[in-house]
């Protein structure tokens, strides 16, 4: 299936049908059996390149843009379409691989709900205007605007994307560019900077022989989980390792667990401070421990811990040993930790652990940082959309630029972005689909798909390796009246620096100079930066040089974590748990990923509230039955799903549902968590503690069936997943 | 093949069979799926719908059990009477296992199911006439049928995506996983141009593609080199001896076959699930 | 009809009789070679006339100035479509050639404006039918050693005699059929999996 990979920029002039036999299956008449002759056209190419052949699929290098993971992609493309995505082996990141989300990518492009044409707010309503005339209305609206007054606010962005971003908001001399993303690590970052003094250190998965993961979902959504699957794959080979996963609620990493630990939520960070203390105690803490954290350590004694996280005092101490015989160990924290109100303190214990256990060097080593700062990857957190929201609020933005995000739907409902973006004086919004947020612009840019754009990306996390990733058109542009993001930013700059960027005249212009100036792109003597250029694009990523830091361990900031506090009005804690595949909401517009089935639950277009059996006794509820759950800041209705994955004093409503617009797909489908999150703010980072809410949950009086995949939770006695003791795996392939 | 035929010579059918079917076979696709590494993640499952043409349903079909995902994820859970899931969930991806002596062939009344000389399970769809005998016989419940003319379903320009190499059914037509069977003659085709046999790893399933944690291995399990054939044979599962009362799986080894007691002869292997006592 | 047009632009009266001889078959006329070693499969079909946007000739291209048809369906061996030859395929003799006659320039019409004509399909299969030119071509052009310059010759098993024609016409049945006797007849394969997936 190689076909053979050639890049160039304009491959076709004309969007034909190749011209034979097979090439409209499907598309015209799947149904009749056309043996008429004279009834089908078939339009031969105009001037084809030498390496299109009608019939054969070619295959380009780019980068998929699904999340921010950066994956490289191949995509494979016949008579002018793009047909389907596959992993570009040379990509350090995915190897070749990806997830479900980036097989969906052509959806997110082919999307029957895209905006093909600019709007333009005139007496209250959007209405379609022309390109000249909306960025003509950009250039008078924003002539006069400047400093801190103009704003923007996007998704994470990398590469010279980010550049641009910077550039504009440098002519009107503003810093403020937020970054918003629901499913981040910002906590956990933030830890890593402050005790390792590297905030991306590179996890060595395949290094290591035991994994204990605070609802660290690295297989789902944690930071690059295709990557994290890669190295995952080699972690679980030989002398396989092991997984102990302690979370609120079963993530799709933690079905993969050895050991499944349920956890009181909130509650996650003491536990690892008791395993601390345990570790201490039996004096199997490598280094030496410093006084001030042994004071610290001091009150987290087993029988402390477990009635604390109701995780068995026995159970710590199994757990404590198998981190001591199979190391080395790696020890992670993901969003329900970094999500509670004591998120910061939380993931500091989770850190001290690997500190302890020796993983520092072994398992965890220094990140390998992309060497041009400009286009370093700006990741972010929830702190971004906050800070944004404050600023709208108080009337303090006249111009704010929205790109590769949608806030209005994103944001949790106590910003009240919607009304927030109101006291803006004047939004204009990039976008490929018709969101929430575009709903809200005064201008709305409909921009390419990414199958249809020009890009470089460079990983927040990059695995050790740091490299610059194309993206690249796999085809034309579906509608002629969409521009890419960066021809778009460069208009802005135009309107503003007409001088300066005269030299451009596309965004691919300006890339191909840019790259062609770096020097790792023309290295190995080439003097050809036209051969040069096209061998970057046809292989899609290029290794840099990279700054490799080294890491200053600092156990000073470990403190005591707070116990999160009962309330009887509110039982229970809300866990807004994210899924690969539907993202942060992102991909509801993709019937694939809508009809894939939640990987946990099964359950299929459409929300619903996951609770513990005891749970459900205590409410009268079983699978199916609709229930009420209510925050301080209102609530929201859905079918309940009724399993034993998931602590009694927790209730789960899964992200991604609940749009308001954003087209056909998603549009009035099921619920939002973000929308009832209390105003709950982890106070050393900023970031908004989602995992804070305390909701009431009440029965109500419907209930239908969950529409979910297969009829059978249980194996019914059938050998059809079949489980194996790991000393026996040891004894017959475990060395090997 | 008439009825007297097989009265006739049925000891000689009977012998073929044990030696491996009425087949002489050229290939024999396979695959074998480590369930140790497979994270349930989807990851097949999408690629599958985007290589394969697979109708999207929508929420009322897919309650009414008419989902088409020829590859999809089971998820059981072995510790539903424990107060928690110990030890995670059982994934299992679940696609056509192309059985040696399927059960859906021999019900066919028009022969629109049938084996091929390189081991797959074929479907053809102009053949079919939708009696739904085949997917009722078959014990995996991998067969789906087009209760609707779906194709009407793809809304402009979604249905640019369909990929040409394969056919777009219609209504009242049963279809199933076909291990890509426009993958493996397109890499058939491409390799008698070049008049060489076709390499290992030459031909991918889109989920064995796809696959993040490369649980799917798929190959030729009749080269003797190819990767997945020595994973058969690692782990002692053979194919064909399916009427021998030899037990069919070695115990000190993780590959086995789902329903083997059925013996249909499946080419999937699955490696059992390992779980470490904490 | 058709001959008549092209004879009222091309030919003196004298000559519009023998051409139609030469062009069109007479009844006299031996059918198109088989290739050697070949079955040739059996049956015929009345196709329709198909009106195409430009009258392409065949017979001149193929007949007179004795173009290979792999020439202009270049994809052939390469895959398994034959293609149609782009516009500016098309252009790069009548550059040069015939510039003169109306088809030509409607031609160049099409070239100075970038499009490509909206040919009609005249030989089509059903959509679950897959067709491969390139397996055809090489094993009965090039495993069995055929000279390139016969290769009209394979074609005509299934295209018919098509350098008689002016724009081509459907006379094989392309039936299910008419496949099977030829893959039979010819070691073919015979598995269902091979041509519809």
């Amino acid at each position: 299936m190689s076909g053979f990979k050639v890049n160039r920029r304009d491959f076709l002039r004309v969007l034909g049908w190749g011209g034979a036999s097979t090439a409209l299956v499907g598309c015209d008449m799947p149904t009749t059996v056309t043996l008429e002759e004279g009834k089908e056209d078939v339009v031969a190419y105009f001037m084809p390149e030498e390496y299109v052949i009608p019939g054969v699929g070619v295959w380009y290098a780019s980068t998929c843009t699904q999340c921010a993971a950066g994956c490289g992609i191949h995509g494979r493309v016949r008579e002018g379409r793009a047909l389907k995505l596959e992993g570009n082996p040379e990509s350090v990141i995915n190897r070749g691989k990806t997830c479900m989300m980036g097989q969906a990518g052509v959806q997110a492009h082919y999307n029957p709900d895209r905006l093909t044409q600019p709007l333009m707010r005139e007496g209250g309503a959007l209405k379609p205007a022309s390109w000249e005339v909306a960025l003509k209305k950009i250039a008078e609206k924003t002539a006069s605007a400047n400093g801190d007054r103009v704003a923007w606010l996007s998704g994470a962005v990398s590469g010279h994307q980010a550049v641009l971003i910077n550039d504009v908001l440098n002519t009107f001399g503003s810093k403020q560019h937020f970054v918003h993303e629901t499913i981040h690590a910002s906590v956990w970052q933030a830890v890593a900077r402050d005790m390792l003094g590297d905030a991306q250190p590179v996890l060595r998965m395949d290094k290591a022989k035991s994994i204990l993961s605070f609802g660290a979902d690295f297989l789902g959504t944690w930071q690059s989980p295709v990557h994290f699957a890669t190295q995952y794959a080699k972690f679980r080979s030989g002398k396989r390792g092991v997984l102990i996963q302690v979370e609120p609620k079963m993530s799709l990493t933690g079905g993969s667990a050895d050991a499944w630990v349920a956890v009181r939520p909130g509650t996650e960070g003491i536990l690892a401070l008791g395993i601390a203390q345990n570790l201490v105690k039996r004096g199997w803490a490598k280094g030496e421990v410093p006084a001030k954290l042994k004071e610290v350590l001091a009150k987290y004694e087993l029988g402390m811990v477990a009635n604390a996280t109701g995780v068995a005092g026995d159970r710590i101490q199994r757990i404590t040993a198998a981190l001591k015989d199979h190391a080395p160990s790696l020890v992670l924290a993901g969003a329900p930790v970094e999500g509670g109100e004591n998120g910061y303190d939380a993931v500091s214990a989770v850190m001290l652990l690997n500190i302890l256990l020796g993983n520092i060097g072994q398992t965890i080593e220094p990140a390998a940082q992309f060497a041009e700062a400009r286009m370093q990857a700006r990741s972010g957190g929830t702190r971004g959309a906050l800070e944004f929201s404050k600023l709208a609020a108080a009337k303090k933005l006249d111009v704010a630029f929205i790109s590769h995000a949608n806030p209005v739907y994103h944001a949790p409902g106590f910003m009240k972005m919607k009304d927030a973006m109101a006291n803006v004086g004047f939004k204009v919004v990039m976008t490929q689909f018709p969101d929430e947020t575009a709903m809200q612009a005064d201008v709305v840019l409909p921009l390419y798909s990414a199958i249809e754009d020009w890009g470089t990306h460079v990983a927040a996390y990059n695995g050790g390796v740091a490299t610059l990733s194309f993206q690249q058109p796999l085809m034309e542009p579906l509608y002629k009246d969409t521009r890419g993001f960066g021809d778009v930013a460069l208009s802005l700059l135009k309107q503003r620096k007409p001088k300066e960027y005269a030299a451009f005249n596309d965004y691919y212009a300006y890339l191909k100079a840019s790259v062609s100036n770096m020097p790792a792109a023309v290295a190995k003597g080439d003097k050809n930066k036209d051969a040069a250029w096209n061998a970057l694009l046809q292989k899609g990523v290029l290794e840099t040089k990279a700054t490799v830091g080294k890491f200053k361990v600092n156990t000073a900031t470990v403190a005591a974590v707070a116990d999160v506090s009962a309330d009887v009005q509110f039982p229970y804690r809300l866990l807004p748990s994210a899924r690969l595949g539907l993202w942060d909401g992102r991909h509801a517009n993709s019937p694939w990923l809508q009809e894939s089935p939640d990987q946990i639950s099964k359950v299929v277009w459409g929300s619903w509230v996951e609770m513990h059996p005891v749970t459900a006794a205590k409410l009268g509820v079983k699978s199916g039955d609709y229930v009420r759950v209510t925050s301080a800041q209102g609530s929201l209705e859905a079918q309940a799903y009724v399993f034993n994955g998931i602590h009694p004093e927790a209730i789960a409503v899964p992200l991604g549902q609940g749009h308001q617009e954003y087209g056909r797909y998603a549009k009035g489908l099921g619920v939002n968590p973000y929308a009832i999150l209390n105003p709950v703010i982890e106070k050393k980072t900023g970031e908004v503690a989602a995992y804070a809410t305390r909701v009431s949950v009440t029965k109500l009086d419907k209930s239908a069936r969950l529409v979910h995949m297969g009829s059978s939770d249980t194996q019914m006695g059938r050998k059809l997943v079949s489980t194996i003791p790991a000393t026996v795996y040891r004894r017959t392939e475990g060395e090997a | 093949m008439s009825f007297k035929n097989i009265l006739e010579n049925w000891s000689a059918f009977r012998k073929d069979a044990e030696a491996g079917g009425h087949h002489k076979y050229d290939h024999r696709w396979g695959m074998a799926i480590n369930l140790d590494v497979c994270t349930g993640c989807n990851a097949c499952s999408t690629a599958c719908y985007a290589e394969n043409n697979l109708a999207v349903v929508g929420k009322d079909r897919f309650e009414k059990g008419q989902a088409m995902h020829w590859m999809r994820i089971e998820r059981y859970w072995d510790d539903a009477d424990r107060q928690f899931p110990e030890r995670g969930a059982s994934f299992l991806p679940m696609m056509c296992q192309q059985c040696g002596a399927a059960t859906c062939e021999p019900v066919c009344p028009v022969a629109a199911t049938y084996h091929t000389p390189d081991g797959l399970n074929a479907q053809v769809y102009n053949r079919c006439i939708g009696s739904r005998y085949c997917s009722n016989n078959c014990p995996f419940r991998v067969r789906y049928f087009n209760f609707y003319s779906y194709y009407e379903t793809w809304a402009e320009p979604l249905n640019q995506q369909l990929n040409p190499d394969i056919s777009v059914r219609d209504k009242g037509v049963m279809e199933k996983c076909t291990f890509c069977v426009q993958r493996i003659r397109a890499s058939n085709d491409k390799a008698k141009m070049e008049n060489r046999a076709i390499a290992d790893g030459e031909v991918q399933t889109a989920c064995a593609q796809a696959c993040p944690t490369g649980a799917i291995v798929f190959g030729d399990t009749m080269d003797p080199n190819s990767a997945v054939n020595k994973l058969w044979a690692k782990h002692e599962v053979k194919r064909g001896d399916y009427l021998s009362k030899k037990p069919k799986v070695n115990a000190e080894k993780r590959g086995y076959r789902i329903f083997e007691e059925l013996n249909v002869d499946p080419s999937v292997m699955y490696l059992e699930r390992v779980r470490e006592e904490i | 009809m058709f001959y008549k047009h092209v004879c009222k632009l091309v030919l003196p009266p004298v000559l519009m009789f023998v051409s139609l001889l030469l062009i069109s078959g007479a009844p006299a006329r031996a059918e198109l070679a088989v290739p050697p070693g070949v079955t040739p499969p059996v049956g015929t079909h009345a196709g329709e006339d198909v009106p195409q946007p430009i009258e392409f000739p065949h017979d001149i291209h193929v007949n007179i100035n004795k173009i290979n048809c792999m020439y202009c369906h270049t994809y052939a061996r390469r895959s398994k479509v034959a293609g149609i030859p782009p516009t500016s395929k098309c252009m790069g003799c009548h550059k040069m050639i015939a510039t003169d006659k109306p088809r030509i320039q409607k031609l160049t019409e099409y070239f100075t404006k970038k499009e490509s004509p909206k040919w009609k399909k005249v030989h089509d299969v059903p959509d679950f039918v897959h067709f491969s030119h390139e397996r055809h071509i090489k094993k009965f052009v090039f495993d069995a050693d055929l000279p390139v310059e016969n290769v009209e010759q394979v074609c005509g098993l299934c295209h018919g005699e098509i350098k008689a024609m002016t724009v081509a016409k459907k006379n094989k049945p392309l039936t299910m059929g008419f496949c099977r006797r030829c893959h039979e007849a010819n070691g073919g394969p015979g598995d269902c999996w091979k041509c519809h997936k």
